[in-house]
């Protein structure tokens, strides 16, 4: 709302924001940030998908409409002011350990544990793992419209426990953010997605990332510190605080990085996720996608395909249920199944590779009308026909080929949109599925740019940890 | 860090602010008729208070004119981006006096 508020603010006329009652502290919260501090707002008292459609006249008679011509009938007095910020090299506190901590925790400037104190020197050697310019810009960050250049990747870095070699990954983890595919303007809303990404190459081995039992367990310093560098920066360059900008419901835990295991995948003979993205078997590259929804450890068991995947297809509609609409309103939906290598080479004996996997699950993933058409009340308000979501060109026209309420329609939109990473303990048959949401936070990617003397430096480091 | 008296120097962990602050346009000055529009996510029962809202600034302002959501596009749907950087030239077009933007929920 605030956005296209100012678009109308800037575009010379006056525009009045509706919001509910439990969304005022965030709308006050983004409006500071977008730059529109004096935001005319009118709140609709209370929560607008529980009202009666009595309850909501009422409101709107009664509340919302007084408030909306007060808000177009009265001046209000310019609070905009310009802030003097720091310089990058600038000190802004100088303090013990604990005195560090506690400032950055009054400033809302970590993320609740202690944080690694970013002094230059640290940033400096952070900043030595890349050929790039510190002020080279990667994007620029919304909420906030902040700039997310190199030397923030690296002050982040050095607050979230990250060493100075995952410099590049942290870099692409910035890019694929900031890239506007990703929508990052929206990793505030009540969903309270957070970030899953996946590296995926010969730097998972050079930076010692766990793929294999318990790897998205907190535990490996290259998987656990880069997950929580990325809610880190978001946090202290987009913008997104929980309680302000940041108004996820009630959230969901997630800050250890993914990453492939290449050792598997090459056993299969399987492209990595890496070539199904179009880049070449030699690149690096991050993926990072939202993530709200986890399923339950799926154990894939049997002697034919089939049989193997069955239990994919019921976790895929049992985690994503009725909230599978979303995916009809905004057109997008990415999964992503994370497979121990013992089932992959369980479909591999069958000539199944990822292909054959996800058109079985295009297939087979399927829930009825009714529910998706149903659970917009419960989201919203209201009801609202498939039928009107094809009109609006959002859903695909086979949406809207029957009335009957009990049909079964596809779960997913597109066969290439879900991503399988081989990942995960060997040693036991077990599938896990992240839901993301929707056209908030879809999959996007990134190469990995390395420094020059990249191979020689690894190689090095690794000469100095053994010896 | 000092490493002579165990203080840490520490540098700003977010990145140089790009956006410009506004202030907001004047108001209305009267009670004459005005020309306003309507913005919607689709989402939040928009459908059902903007007619009430309409009446309502109707009877304040009267002989308003009013342009409906539908003139302008989803503001929160799958083509937001397109909508978005589409609206000033709308707004300018339909020569607007304001819009009512919803629903934030």
């Amino acid at each position: 709302m605030l956005r296209a508020t100012k678009i109308a603010e800037t575009a010379g006329v006056p525009g009045v924001a509706l919001i509910s009652t439990g969304f005022m502290q965030q709308a006050r919260a983004t409006a500071r940030a977008m730059g529109i501090p004096d935001a005319s707002i009118a709140e609709y008292p209370g929560m607008i998908p529980m009202d009666t459609d009595d309850q909501l006249a009422d409101k709107i008679w009664n509340k919302v409409l007084p408030s909306v011509v007060s808000s177009l009938s009265t001046d209000v007095p310019s609070t905009v002011k310009h802030v003097q910020e720091p310089a990058p090299r600038d000190i802004v506190f100088s303090g013990t350990l604990a005195e560090v901590q506690q400032h950055f925790l009054d400033k809302e400037w970590s993320d609740g544990l202690p944080v690694v104190p970013p002094t230059l020197d640290l940033v400096d050697a952070f900043l030595a793992w890349t050929d790039r310019d510190p002020q080279e810009l990667l994007g620029v960050l919304p909420p906030e419209f902040r700039e997310a250049t190199a030397w923030s990747v690296a002050v982040n870095g050095v607050m979230a426990g990250c060493r100075p070699e995952y410099m590049p990954v942290l870099l692409a983890v910035v890019e694929a953010i900031a890239d506007p595919d990703f929508r990052l303007v929206d990793a505030g809303s009540t969903p309270g997605w957070e970030y899953l990404i996946l590296v995926s190459g010969d730097i998972v081995a050079a930076l010692d990332f766990n793929t294999e039992a318990g790897n998205m367990k907190m535990g490996r310093q290259a998987n656990a510190s880069i997950g929580r560098f990325l809610r880190m920066f978001v946090r202290n360059v987009a913008g997104f605080r929980p309680g302000g900008t940041d108004k996820g419901s009630i959230g969901f835990t997630f800050n250890v990085a993914l990453a492939e295991n290449e050792g598997a995948i090459e056993k299969l003979g399987w492209a990595p996720v890496r070539e199904d993205l179009g880049f070449k078997r030699e690149d690096n590259m991050v993926m990072v996608q939202s993530v709200i929804a986890l399923s339950m450890p799926i154990y894939n068991g049997g002697t034919d395909p089939e049989t193997l995947a069955w239990p994919l297809v019921r976790f895929m509609e049992g985690t994503a249920g009725p909230y599978a609409f979303t995916a009809l309103v905004f057109s997008r939906w990415h999964p992503l199944i994370v497979m121990s290598p013992s089932v992959a080479e369980a479909f591999a004996s069958h000539g199944w590779g990822k292909r054959e996997i996800r058109k079985y699950l295009f297939d087979n993933c399927k829930i009825d009308a009714r529910s998706m058409e149903h659970y917009q009340m419960h989201v919203a308000g209201k009801e609202v026909p498939l039928a009107e979501l094809v009109r609006r060109g959002s859903a695909p026209a086979l949406y809207a080929e029957s009335n009957d309420p009990k049909r079964m329609l596809p779960m997913l939109l597109r066969e290439e949109w879900t991503t399988i990473v081989i990942a995960g303990d060997p040693g036991r048959n077990q599938s896990r599925i992240y839901i993301n949401n929707h056209d908030q936070g879809p999959s996007v990617s990134k190469r990995i740019g390395l420094p020059r003397d990249w191979r020689a430096r690894i190689a090095a480091l690794r000469g100095s940890k053994k010896s | 860090m000092d490493r002579d008296n165990g203080t840490y120097k520490v540098v700003w962990p977010l990145g140089r602010s790009t956006e410009t602050a506004i202030a907001l346009n004047a108001r209305f000055a009267n009670n004459k008729a005005k020309r306003i529009g309507f913005l919607w996510d689709y989402i939040f029962r928009g459908d059902q208070m903007f007619p009430l809202i309409q009446a309502g600034l109707a009877e304040k302002f009267p002989g308003s004119t009013f342009v409906p959501h539908t003139a302008f596009g989803n503001i929160h749907g799958h083509d937001e981006r397109e909508v978005l950087a589409d609206l000033p030239r709308r707004l300018r077009e339909e020569k607007l006096d304001a819009v009512i933007v919803g629903v934030g929920a």
